[in-house]
């Protein structure tokens, strides 16, 4: 569920139409801030005194319908039930226990009739890729046979506030990659993704959507709020993704970047891969002009649209990019573009210095 | 899954400190003292004043942990990971941020205690200045022994690059609503490495097998044993 609807089939049609979610913003007075537009999901609304993230919840598990009993569970969210701790504050009533992640890995795991109680990853915006990540791993090293990983993060007024007060929410739709950019959109998301081995998949006779090949993570170790800028970290994470999968950068189809619109991100990402393609930067796409950011579900929703990317042989134009920064010119557009090639790489990268990469392989379906 | 355990440090309502001078087990309750700059480091650092109550404690921790390990100097980042396990996370910087934020509607909205209210920031804090390059992560589960962020240690090592992970648990004391009986405040870190080091006698090895852990050839099932296992090897 994003901005762009409920589904895979929405945000995907979605994103290949360049439509965008991000709309002026009603959930809350914005005259104090820099901005007054976000991406929020439509028609989502909580009773008061409940959370936002329960919708949320109830319509992801509908889509995704039954998942193993025995799954275990990977949540990633960088500030779960947030608006419950806003509003306890507001009227000064005690702390629920709904602001706790426990209370939350709960709610989850109930809802989905796991017998795992649940782990919540909290890596900033590289969340959801890092527990994609370790659930590959779980399952690669045998722990688990299937892995659901629940990434969701909401628009509240902590967190638009905050960014806010960094200076970095910008009043226009965001452009990420553009010479032009100045800013994020703060978007909302979440996406249950069903991890499972070959033989589960077999078994259920469901053709999986893609294969998680590789993976990586690394710490710039420069700055907790601002980018390493000779994108040292990212670079890192994503050559540890390329020897996780046994592949060099060469066989890599497309990116599916980060992208916030921010300057100094953006910069240090097209640093980055510069470095890693020097022989040639494939075809390269961020998705955060239509859905803004999602913050830790970020990098689970940009996992669906590389699955379905490689299954399409194509990528989603990056909206908002007018004037590519001159590192990226030819390799992004705003309208789609054709890819071939087995391989999508997508990273994500977060306060606290946090890096995350994967490498998802397509599969003949 | 296996590892040498080369460094504990912590801050807890037992002091702050850590293993090879230490007299005693300091996973406790009790109350908590934020550790000044002064506790922690020798030199002037105006960042670490900066920091909120929550990561002065995780880093201080850290800092000892590493100290403690003979790893705290250094000249080129290296791939050190961290994992800390939270019950509470950041709520108490949430709170404070809170209180700059809902009064005049944002107007006043604190950007310093906001970057503090993801609660990976002082994994940050420590990854630059001590040039740790591994991943870096928060993790909530629901677990009593709270040895979830070693099996998650053990594992990054296991599966990764790194030459090793600071594994261990960070909390503040909660608000009174919140709290729980078996609630430990403070932090406390374990340096689990790949290797040996020459520059540093190892408490010894820990191992996962089947989502159990056992430290020197025994089982441990909690932190606490642990961490008491290692001190009295120390002190033996």
């Amino acid at each position: 569920m994003s901005a762009l609807g409920v589904g895979p089939d929405s945000l995907w049609y979605g994103l290949l139409d360049g439509r965008s979610g991000i709309k002026p913003l009603s959930r809350f007075d914005c005259e104090g801030y820099l901005s007054s537009i976000a991406a929020c999901i439509p028609g989502i609304s909580a009773p008061h005194g409940s959370s936002l993230h329960d919708p949320l919840l109830e319509q992801l598990a509908e889509q995704i319908g039954d998942v193993p009993r025995h799954a275990r569970l990977l949540v990633a969210s960088t500030k779960g039930e947030v608006d419950c701790l806003e509003n306890a504050c507001r009227s000064g009533a005690p702390l629920p226990k709904a602001v706790l992640f426990d209370a939350f890995l709960e709610k989850v795991s109930r809802r989905f009739a796991l017998s795992d109680c649940g782990t919540n990853i909290n890596a900033a915006c590289a969340s959801s890729t890092i527990a994609l990540a370790r659930g590959a791993a779980m399952i690669a090293a045998g722990e688990a046979e299937s892995v659901l990983v629940y990434a969701a993060d909401i628009v509240s007024e902590f967190v638009f506030s905050g960014f806010s007060a960094l200076q970095a929410l910008s009043a226009e739709p965001c452009r990420p990659f553009d010479q032009e950019r100045i800013g994020l959109n703060l978007g909302e998301a979440g996406v249950a993704l069903l991890l499972s081995n070959e033989e589960y998949a077999i078994r259920q006779q469901q053709p999986p959507l893609a294969m998680i090949a590789g993976w990586g993570a690394a710490n710039d170790a420069h700055h907790v709020t601002a980018p390493a800028r000779d994108g040292s970290g990212l670079i890192r994470a994503c050559l540890s993704a390329f020897k996780c999968a046994g592949i060099n950068s060469g066989q890599v189809a497309a990116i599916n970047a980060h992208g916030t619109g921010t300057t100094f991100n953006d910069a240090m990402e097209l640093t980055a891969f510069n470095e890693l393609f020097a022989d040639g930067l494939p075809p390269l796409h961020g998705i955060k002009g239509s859905l803004g950011h999602c913050l830790g579900a970020a990098g689970g929703i940009e996992a669906v649209v590389a699955a379905y990317a490689l299954l399409a042989q194509k990528i989603p134009g990056t909206l908002g990019c007018v004037q590519p920064e001159e590192a990226a010119r030819g390799r992004v557009s705003a309208i789609p573009q054709d890819i071939r090639g087995e391989y999508i790489l997508s990273t994500s990268s977060g306060f606290g210095g946090i890096n995350g990469a994967l490498l998802l392989r397509g599969v003949q379906r | 899954m296996k590892a040498w355990v080369n460094g504990v440090g912590w801050v807890t309502p037992a002091g702050y400190g850590q293993g090879r001078q230490c007299p005693g087990q300091p996973l406790q309750s009790g109350t908590l003292q934020i550790p000044t700059r002064k506790n922690v480091f020798a030199r002037i650092d105006r960042r670490f004043g900066r920091l909120d109550d929550f990561s002065r404690v995780g880093l201080a921790a850290l800092t000892f942990c590493l100290r403690d390990g003979n790893a705290e100097d250094w000249q080129e980042k290296r791939p050190l990971g961290i994992v800390a396990s939270s019950r509470y996370g950041c709520l108490r910087t949430d709170l404070a941020y809170l209180e700059t934020m809902l009064p005049l509607q944002g107007k006043l909205a604190s950007p310093n205690l906001f970057a503090y209210t993801l609660p990976n920031c002082f994994l940050g804090e420590a990854a630059l200045r001590f040039g740790l390059t591994g991943n870096s992560m928060i993790i909530n589960r629901h677990e009593p022994g709270r040895l979830e962020a070693l099996r998650m240690g053990l594992a990054e090592l296991a599966w990764s690059d790194q030459s090793g992970v600071l594994a261990g648990i960070a909390d503040l004391t909660p608000p009174p609503e919140l709290a729980a009986e078996d609630d430990l405040p403070g932090s406390l870190f374990l340096l689990l490495e790949k290797e040996q080091r020459p520059d540093v006698f190892s408490y010894g090895k820990i191992r996962l097998r089947e989502g159990r852990l056992a430290f020197n050839g025994e089982a441990v099932d909690t932190l606490l044993e642990l961490v008491a296992a290692c001190l009295t090897r120390q002190n033996a």
